[in-house]
C-alpha cells in the first residue's frame, strides 16, 4: 500500500464526515411540498416549460402513490415527515453554474470538500469530479482529453439547458418514470442537481468520474438526479459518495439514477453511502442494458437511519449482463433494507448478485431482491449469493429474495447464509495477542474481502476504514 | 372481504352443522364468531411484487361451490387400539376436554378468511389422541370427496414421550359432481414433551378442485415433528405447512414434493418459527412443473430473539419440463438471534442437457431418459420420507404422471 493510502487510512474519518458548516443559502424553498414550491424551484433554475410540466405531473403522482410501508418487514418510515423537509436550498455561490476551480468556491464549501478529500482524489485518480452542496452542484470539472473525445460530464441542471433534446428524451421517461414509486415521484417533482454523463460511441473513459453529494443543512432533502448514457461500445465508471453531518431533525435523500447501457457498452456505478444517522435514504436506481451491454452496481451502504435501495437492471438486449455487489452495515438504530432487482427480458442474459451484510448493536439489515426471467429469455442464468454476519442478539438480519421464472431454459440459483461471528475465530485471534475489537475487525474484513477485492483500491480503503469506525462504535 | 357467501352460509347453516355433530356450546360459539369475522378478514397472504401477484385468491367464486349442508365423502379412519382415532362427533362425546383444550390453539380460527370459513363450516374430521408413552404406527386417514365442497378438520394430540405416524390421503370419489369444487382442510398438531409425530399427506384431488390446506404444529420441549406433504392434484392449491418450535430442543422437518401439469397452480408455503432454545429445522421442497402449470413457493425461517443456539436450513428446487410452465420462489430468513446457523438455497432449472445426452447416447430413448431424470430429481425428497408406504405412493403417482 502506498504512503498516500496510509495517509488516507490515518485521517480521522469521523472528523471528515461529521463536521457541519453555518447554513448559508441564496434561495431556500421553505418546508413542505406544494405546487408553489415546485414552481419556485423550476423558476429559480430558469427551466424550460416541459420540465416544469414533468415536475408538476410527478407531484400529482406523488400524492396518489402509497407509502412503501406495507411490504413485509419494511423499514419504519413513520419518523419521516415530508412536510417538514426543506426540498430545495441553493447555496450562496456567486456563479450560478458550477465552477471548475475549487478556489472560486466560498471558503466554507471549499473547506468541506477539502476535508472530504475530494480535490486530492481528483488529482490522483479521476477523470472528472462533480461536487454537490445542498441542492446544487457547485464544482464540476473534467480532464480536457475526455472533453475532446466528446464525453460530457456536467451537472444535471446545466444539461437541461445545454443538452435539452437528449435530456428531454431520457429524463424519467423510459427508465425510472415518476410513477414507479412514491419516492421516485417525489424525486421527479423536486429534483435538483446531480450529474449528466454522456459517453460517445467506442470511447473508453479510463479513469472513473466521481460525484460527491453533501447535505449540510438540518432538515433538508437532497434529490439529485444522475443520468448516464453510454453509447455503443463505450465504457465508463461512475463513482458517487455521499455524506452529511448529524442533526436531530431528519434529513431525506431521495436520489434518482438512470443508466442507459447501449450495445456492448460497459458501465460501472459505484456508491459508498455514508449519510448521517438521521437521514432517510430512499433511492431509485435503474439501468437498461441493450444487446451485449454490461452493467455493474457496487454499493456500500454504511450510513443513514433507514435505507431502501434496490438498484435494478433491465437486461433488454440479447447477451446483456449484470453484476451486483452490495455491502450493508447496520449499527445502532439503523435499518438498511437493500438488495438488487434484475429483469431478464432477452435471451442469453446473465446476472450475478453478491451481497454481504453485517448487523451490530441493534441494527437491522435486510436483503430484498427480485430476479425476474421473462418468457422467451432462453439460456439466461442468474446466481444470487447473500451472506450475513450478526454481532449480537439485539441485531436483526433478514433475507427476502423473490424469484419469478417464466422461462424453462434457464439456470437459477439462490443461496444465503446467516451466522454469528465465530467465538472460536475470535478466541484464536485473541490467543495470538489481538484484543477483542481488533479480532472482530479482522474477521469482518475477511468476511467482506471477496467484495472489497473487486473495488478500486481507494474505495476498498475507504470502506474498510468506515467499517473499522463502525466497529469502534465511534461514529454516530 | 366480500360478502358473497350469504346465500349458502348463514347462522342457521352453522347451527345445523354443529347440532348434527352434537357439539358443545363453546364450539358452536367459536364457529359463530368465525362466521361473524368473515367480513373483516383477508385472504391468506400471497406474495406480490411490482406487476405480479403470485397467486390470485380473490377471483375464486366461492358461492358457486360452497354447499356445506350437502357435504359428502367416503372416509376411512383407522389406527391401533392403544390410541384414539375418532370422528368429530365421537370426539365430542369421548374426548371433550382434549378437544376443548386444543381446538384452535395452534391455528387461530380467525387467522384469515379461509380458516374462518373452514372453522364455521367444517362438518367432518378426525381427532387423534396418543396417550403418554404410547408408540403408534399406521394411523391412516383416507378422504374421498364426493360433493362440491368439503371442510375437513384434523387434530393430533400427542402426550409426553409418545409417538405416532399418520398418513393422510385426499382424493376425489366417484360421485358425479358438476362443476368446480372446493376442499378446505385445517390440521392442528399439538406435540407434547418428548413426543414424536410424523404426519404424511398426499393430496390427489381432481382437476376441478380448489384446495386450501393449513397444517401447523406446536412442537413442545424435545419433541420432533416431521411433515411430508405431497401435492399432485387440484386445479389450484394454496397450502401452508408450518411448525412453531415452542419448546426447548424441539425439532422439525418439513418435506414437500409436487408435480404440476396442465394449468395447475400450486402455491406452497413452508414455515418455521424458532421460539425456544436449541431448536432445529430442516425444510426441503422439490417439485416439477410441466405444460402451463405454475408453482409458487414461499419458505420462511423465523428465528425469534429468545431462540438461542438455533440451526435452521432450507432447500428448494424446481424443475421446469415445458417452455410454458412458470416457477416463482421466495425463501426467506428472518433472524433475530445471532446465535444461529441458518442457510437457505433455491434453484430453478430444466433437465440437465448433458445428463440427457449421456443417457440417450447409451441407447435410452429420450422420453424414457427424461422420465428417469425426473424420477431421480425427486430422490433426495423421497429419501426424507421414512414411511415406506407413503414413499411408494408418491413414487407411483410420479411415474404415473410421467406416463400420462
Amino acid at each position: 500500500m502506498s504512503s498516500e493510502d496510509d495517509e488516507l487510512q490515518q485521517t480521522n474519518t469521523e472528523e471528515r464526515f461529521d463536521f457541519r458548516k453555518e447554513e448559508a443559502s441564496a434561495v431556500t424553498s421553505g418546508k413542505g411540498l406544494d405546487e408553489d414550491t415546485i414552481r419556485l424551484i423550476s423558476e429559480d433554475k430558469d427551466e424550460p416549460d416541459w420540465m416544469l410540466e414533468r415536475r408538476l405531473r410527478a407531484l400529482e403522482q406523488y400524492h396518489e402513490l402509497p407509502m412503501p410501508d406495507d411490504w413485509p418487514g419494511a423499514p419504519d418510515l413513520s419518523g419521516l415527515d415530508i412536510e417538514e423537509i426543506v426540498p430545495y436550498i441553493r447555496p450562496d455561490v456567486e456563479a450560478r453554474d458550477a465552477t471548475d476551480d475549487w478556489d472560486d468556491l466560498p471558503e466554507d464549501i471549499q473547506d468541506t470538500f477539502d476535508k472530504l478529500g475530494i480535490p486530492e482524489a481528483e488529482k490522483k485518480a479521476l477523470s472528472g469530479v462533480g461536487a454537490q452542496y445542498e441542492s446544487e452542484v457547485v464544482y464540476q470539472n473534467m480532464q480536457e482529453q475526455w472533453e475532446e473525445k466528446g464525453v460530457i460530464f456536467c451537472n444535471m441542471d446545466e444539461a437541461v439547458q445545454e443538452h435539452e433534446e437528449i435530456v428531454k428524451e431520457y429524463f424519467m421517461t423510459k427508465c425510472v418514470p415518476p410513477s414507479d414509486n412514491k419516492f421516485a415521484a417525489l424525486h421527479g417533482a423536486v429534483w435538483s442537481g446531480g450529474s449528466f454523463v454522456y459517453v460517445p460511441e467506442d470511447v473508453t473513459v479510463q479513469m472513473p468520474v466521481q460525484a460527491y453529494f453533501r447535505m449540510n443543512s438540518e432538515g433538508m432533502g437532497q434529490f439529485e438526479h444522475t443520468l448516464i448514457i453510454a453509447e455503443a461500445g463505450s465504457e465508463v465508471h461512475y463513482i458517487e459518495g455521499c455524506s452529511a453531518p448529524k442533526y436531530a431533525a431528519h434529513n431525506l435523500h431521495s436520489g434518482g439514477v438512470e443508466v442507459f447501457v447501449k450495445e456492448d457498452a460497459h458501465v460501472q456505478y459505484s456508491t459508498v453511502q455514508n449519510w448521517s444517522k438521521n437521514t432517510f435514504n430512499l433511492n431509485t436506481k435503474r439501468a437498461i442494458a441493450e444487446k451485449g451491454g454490461r452493467m455493474e452496481w457496487v454499493s456500500g451502504s454504511m450510513g443513514s437511519k433507514a435505507t431502501m435501495l434496490y438498484p435494478s437492471t433491465i437486461l433488454k438486449g440479447k447477451g446483456a449482463s449484470d453484476n451486483h455487489i452490495t455491502i450493508a452495515f447496520a449499527g445502532e438504530g439503523q435499518d438498511i433494507d437493500t438488495g438488487a432487482k434484475v429483469y431478464h427480458n432477452a435471451p442469453n442474459t446473465k446476472s450475478t448478485v453478491e451481497s454481504k451484510s453485517i448487523s451490530k448493536d441493534g441494527g437491522r439489515t435486510n436483503y430484498r431482491g427480485l430476479v425476474h426471467i421473462a418468457d422467451g429469455a432462453e439460456n439466461s442464468s442468474t446466481a444470487v449469493e447473500c451472506d450475513a454476519l450478526m454481532f449480537d442478539n439485539e441485531s436483526t438480519s433478514d433475507t427476502m429474495p423473490y424469484m419469478e421464472i417464466e422461462e424453462s431454459k434457464v439456470d437459477v440459483a439462490h443461496e444465503a447464509t446467516v451466522g454469528k461471528i465465530g467465538d472460536e475465530d475470535v478466541f484464536y485471534l485473541q490467543s495470538r495477542g489481538l484484543d477483542d475489537d481488533d479480532a472482530k475487525q479482522m474477521i469482518v474484513s475477511g468476511f467482506i474481502e471477496p467484495i472489497t477485492e473487486e473495488l478500486p483500491i481507494e474505495y476498498a480503503v475507504e470502506l474498510n476504514r468506515l467499517i473499522e469506525l463502525e466497529m469502534e462504535g465511534s461514529l454516530g | 372481504m366480500r360478502t358473497q357467501l350469504h346465500t349458502a352460509v348463514d347462522e342457521s347453516t352453522v347451527r345445523q352443522i354443529s347440532e348434527e355433530l352434537g357439539e358443545p356450546e363453546w364450539l358452536l360459539e367459536t364457529r359463530l364468531e368465525a362466521l361473524d369475522a368473515l367480513e373483516e378478514l383477508d385472504m391468506p397472504d400471497v406474495i406480490r411484487t411490482p406487476g405480479r401477484t403470485w397467486t390470485n385468491l380473490y377471483d375464486l367464486d366461492y358461492e358457486s361451490f360452497v354447499d356445506p349442508l350437502n357435504a359428502a365423502e367416503e372416509k376411512d379412519q383407522e389406527g391401533p387400539d392403544e390410541i384414539e382415532v375418532l370422528s368429530i362427533a365421537e370426539a365430542v362425546e369421548q374426548l371433550p376436554d382434549v378437544l376443548e383444550e386444543h381446538f384452535g390453539s395452534v391455528v387461530d380460527p380467525q387467522e384469515n378468511y379461509l380458516t374462518a370459513l373452514s372453522t364455521a363450516l367444517f362438518s367432518t374430521g378426525t381427532v387423534i389422541y396418543v396417550p403418554e408413552e404410547v408408540d403408534a404406527e399406521d394411523v391412516a386417514i383416507r378422504t374421498r370427496m364426493n360433493s362440491s365442497s368439503l371442510f375437513n378438520y384434523t387434530l393430533v394430540v400427542t402426550e409426553k414421550s409418545s409417538s405416532v405416524t399418520i398418513l393422510e390421503r385426499q382424493s376425489t370419489g366417484d360421485a358425479d359432481v358438476e362443476g368446480e369444487r372446493y376442499y378446505s382442510g385445517i390440521v392442528e398438531v399439538a406435540a407434547g414433551e418428548n413426543s414424536h409425530v410424523q404426519y404424511g399427506a398426499l393430496q390427489n384431488l381432481d382437476d376441478d378442485t380448489y384446495n386450501y390446506t393449513l397444517k401447523r404444529a406446536d412442537a413442545g420441549t424435545y419433541s420432533t415433528v416431521s411433515f411430508i406433504d405431497g401435492n399432485l392434484g387440484s386445479r389450484l392449491t394454496k397450502t401452508e405447512v408450518s411448525t412453531e418450535l415452542n419448546g426447548d430442543g424441539a425439532e422439525t422437518k418439513i418435506v414437500g414434493a409436487f408435480f404440476g401439469r396442465d394449468d395447475q397452480h400450486f402455491d406452497l408455503d413452508s414455515k418455521v418459527w424458532h421460539r425456544a432454545e436449541h431448536t432445529t429445522a430442516d425444510l426441503v421442497m422439490r417439485g416439477v412443473v410441466d405444460d402451463v402449470a405454475r408453482s409458487v413457493y414461499e419458505g420462511v425461517q423465523d428465528v425469534g430473539s429468545m431462540a438461542w443456539d438455533t440451526n435452521s436450513y432450507q432447500r428448494e428446487n424446481t424443475l421446469m419440463l415445458s417452455d410454458e410452465s412458470e416457477a416463482d420462489a421466495s425463501p426467506k430468513l428472518i433472524i433475530n438471534n445471532h446465535d444461529t446457523e441458518a442457510s437457505h438455497s433455491a434453484t430453478v432449472g430444466q433437465v440437465d442437457q448433458e445428463d440427457l445426452f449421456y443417457m440417450t447416447s447409451r441407447g435410452v430413448d429420450p422420453k424414457a431418459a427424461r422420465d428417469m431424470l425426473v424420477e431421480g430429481f425427486f430422490v433426495p425428497v423421497l429419501e426424507e420420507v421414512e414411511v415406506e408406504e407413503l414413499r411408494n405412493d408418491i413414487q407411483e403417482l410420479i411415474s404415473k404422471r410421467l406416463d400420462e
